[in-house]
């Protein structure tokens, strides 16, 4: 007995030592400082644009490395979270803000960055777009880009449809999409087997029929009770009615290769979609000569008769960078290097996308960006995505209840409800 | 098992161990004491050594992470840090007010009733084929068994892009001017799970054939000739010999089927991604887990459909056990009742 004990125990110490094994850190020595860095960016210039910063850092600061891992956008909110469990979260890491952040924010892993962003960078950025990143009054992140959505179309396709001016309010959109159907293209590109891509278009509804003060305080008081959600959904069903939407748009996804919807609009297949600002860069990739397409315009989602919402009202995403709780100052330091203006001039045209930094917004030379980063500045207000802002649970019962509405399984009334019930889950 | 075979009778010739050790150690039972003793140890630090490893790895990574499930399967919890809301059976009230999950365990149902209809008589008829002396037998088993060695993230992605409405297969149809059989395959939840267990089909049918082949293998061809001398048709030898004679196998095929259907999820999240399984009408149990916990970041809620999840198969697999396999288990599992026979 005690013999079998005793070997069991040896087993499982040997086991035990080399799971300890795995887990130790990268501790320093000597003064050196070494870092870990996780991005979303695994191919292209984009991953360039990060090793070429990290180089320039490293080289800036002596005895400062940073290890570089790129990780696959959808694989990153899972990877951060074993991460923070196990101990071994990276020091700078992807951030979007909103529901999603504050969770992370209230495990206590993440460094409060209030009063070590530099004057110079608060300067050149501006106050507005740090929100995204503030929870409690306190700043929790660096943004690096702002990627505001509406509606990105084929001037071509438009041309081609005898549509001279891009429509201003719902019924100018269904008259476009009429035109549109005429010439035999897809009216509109709709990704919504990935989800998020068919649930923009119940948040823009909702951002013509909710007032700003209801969109601002959704995220913390999660009452749905106000009837504007469901008139965003009355909206969205009465306009899916008019089959606006591409062949299967059910299980066309959103970004990967030529059938999905943003492959659609890069080889004019279809002639628009309700995007964020980084569809630029994802049609570029996408058409046949993999350069940016040169007909992409933009226009804002229309307006909704009716709505409490201001009419330049905007939705948007903030891409930006945290700091884990235990890092080093090297990460501070990081993310001011990387929002000087130079290197968010360099952001801008790598990654065809707006800086967050707004003195860096003139680097921008994209046409297609143009109008896209004039209506964010005209803006009266700026919500953060609806999924985000609610976080992942209630964002993700959000995003497929829209789905079913779209499918015809499900109701406006659904949606409300099925988000409730979300709230009863996480 | 062994009591049957015609050796038996001849059971007074000596058979070697046995008889020599209920003789030999009568006579001279005092000095083999010590030594029963210390084989008796060697045998269980033999035993220690050898199942130890794996013993000590299913304890931590099957037995503590099922607890560790249903621990936090009682909690509202995000993932990060120790879970702290306890929230008792809320978590399982929830899922079972949920439509959505009856939905899914109804299509599991729907998969573990249609795969044995589709794939066993199928199976069965493929390797009566491939069993006889045809042309080219060997080049038609390895085809019919390359789909179940491709990854199902290849077969899932290759048949989600044929199935497009704007795909191959609606082109192919169009082009052969059959567009009234034009379908949205993968989309119209109507006909989506059919999709599904096409492809299902397709996939694991060469595992099916390959098992029975292999049990149609060792039922010996003496049967088969005396049947046939006996003027028996080639029908009548193969149901009323070689059917019974493969029961074993089908019904060791059908519990891996069914243990299969009830835990199917990488094919359905290939071809229909995170979201839209459940809008299709192909959602499974395993899908709606990881979206509603994965997904949606809602830990202690998606263990908890883990926990209810493996209970259902669990269940489902007893029964099975207990009333189908019992006879051809009897050796191996209930080892005790055996010997008592």
């Amino acid at each position: 007995m005690s013999a079998r004990k005793a070997a069991t125990a040896a087993v499982a110490m040997i086991g035990l030592v080399a799971l300890a094994g795995c887990a130790g850190g990268g501790g320093s020595a000597d003064g050196d400082v070494s870092m870990t860095f996780w991005h979303n960016s695994t191919t292209g210039d984009g991953k360039a644009y990060w090793a070429d910063a990290v180089e320039a850092f490293e080289a800036e600061n002596e005895g400062v490395s940073i290890e570089v891992q790129s990780i696959q956008n959808e694989d990153m909110d899972g990877r951060l979270q074993t991460a923070v469990n196990s101990g071994d979260m990276p020091d700078i890491f992807m951030a979007r803000g909103g529901g999603k952040l504050a969770a992370v924010v209230n495990a206590g892993a993440v460094k409060d960055l209030s009063d070590l962003i530099s004057d110079d960078v608060r300067t050149d950025y501006g106050d507005a777009v740090f929100s995204a990143f503030t929870i409690d009054g306190a700043t929790y992140g660096l943004p690096v880009s702002v990627l505001p959505g509406g509606i990105f179309y084929s001037q071509d396709l438009f041309a081609d449809a005898g549509v001279t001016e891009t429509p201003a309010t719902m019924d100018e959109l269904v008259d476009t999409v009429g035109a549109l159907e005429s010439t035999g293209v897809e009216p509109i590109a709709l990704g919504a087997m990935d989800a998020w891509p068919a649930a923009h278009w119940y948040y823009f509804f909702a951002l013509r029929e909710c007032g700003q003060d209801v969109m601002e305080s959704i995220a913390s008081t999660l009452d749905f009770s106000d009837p504007c959600w469901l008139a965003a959904g009355e909206d969205l069903a009465a306009f899916a009615d008019e089959d606006p939407y591409n062949t299967g748009f059910l299980t066309t996804s959103a970004q990967q290769g030529a059938g999905s919807s943003a492959g659609l609009l890069a080889n004019h297949q279809a002639a628009m979609e309700l995007m964020g600002g980084w569809n630029v860069g994802v049609i570029a990739s996408l058409t046949p000569d993999e350069e940016p397409l040169a007909d992409l315009g933009w226009f804002p989602f229309p307006s909704v008769e009716g709505g409490d919402g201001a009419p330049t009202a905007m939705m948007g995403g903030v891409d930006g960078y945290g700091c884990s709780k235990d890092s080093p100052s090297a990460c501070e330091d990081f993310l001011n290097f990387i929002a000087s203006p130079e290197w968010q001039e360099r952001y801008a045209v790598s990654w065809n996308a707006i800086p967050a930094s707004a003195s860096a917004q003139t680097a921008v030379t994209d046409p297609a960006l143009q109008p896209l980063i004039e209506a964010y500045n005209d803006a009266d207000y700026v919500v953060v995505w609806l999924d985000t802002l609610l976080g992942q649970n209630i964002g993700n019962a959000l995003n497929t209840a829209v789905v079913e509405l779209l499918s015809g399984n499900g109701t406006p009334e659904s949606i409300v409800e099925t988000v409730e019930t979300a709230a009863t889950r996480g | 098992m062994a009591s049957t075979l015609p050796v038996a009778p001849r059971a007074e010739t000596p058979v070697p161990g046995r008889d020599a050790q209920a003789s030999v150690p009568a006579p001279a039972s005092r000095p083999v004491r010590p030594r029963r003793g210390r084989p008796d140890w060697r045998k269980r630090a033999e035993i220690t050594l050898l199942a130890g490893p794996a013993l000590v790895v299913f304890v931590f990574f099957v037995i503590v992470p099922v607890l560790m499930a249903a621990y936090y399967g009682f909690f509202r919890w995000q993932g990060f840090g120790p879970p702290t809301e306890f929230v008792g059976l809320q978590n399982y009230l929830t899922i079972f007010q949920d439509s959505t999950f009856r939905d899914a365990v109804g299509h599991n149902m729907l998969i573990v009733v249609a795969s044995l209809a589709l794939q066993g008589p199928l199976a069965i008829l493929f390797a009566l084929l491939l069993n006889q002396r045809i042309r080219g037998r060997s080049l038609i088993r390895v085809l019919i068994f390359v789909p179940y060695v491709i990854s199902e993230v290849v077969v899932g992605t290759g048949w989600s892009l044929m199935l497009q409405d704007v795909g191959a297969v609606n082109d192919l149809l169009g082009k052969l001017g059959l567009e009234w059989l034009q379908q949205s395959w993968i989309a119209d939840p109507a006909i989506a799970l059919g999709t599904l267990m096409v492809i299902i089909t397709w996939k694991y049918i060469g595992f099916a054939v390959i098992l029975m082949l292999a049990g149609l293998q060792s039922i010996p061809d003496e049967l088969s000739e005396a049947a046939a001398i006996d003027g028996a048709s080639f029908w009548q030898i193969q149901r009323h010999i070689t059917l019974p004679l493969l029961g074993p196998t089908i019904r060791i095929w059908a519990f891996l089927s069914i243990i299969g259907s009830l835990q199917l999820f990488d094919l359905v999240n290939i071809v229909w991604g995170q979201f839209v399984s459940a809008t299709a009408g192909t959602s499974t149990m395993a899908t709606y887990m990881y979206l509603n916990g994965h997904m949606a970041g809602s830990y202690g809620y998606g263990n908890a459909v883990a926990v209810v999840l493996f209970v259902i198969s669990l269940i489902i697999a007893l029964i099975y056990q207990r009333f189908v396999l019992r006879r051809d288990t009897a050796g191996a599992i209930t080892g005790g009742k055996e010997k008592r026979r």
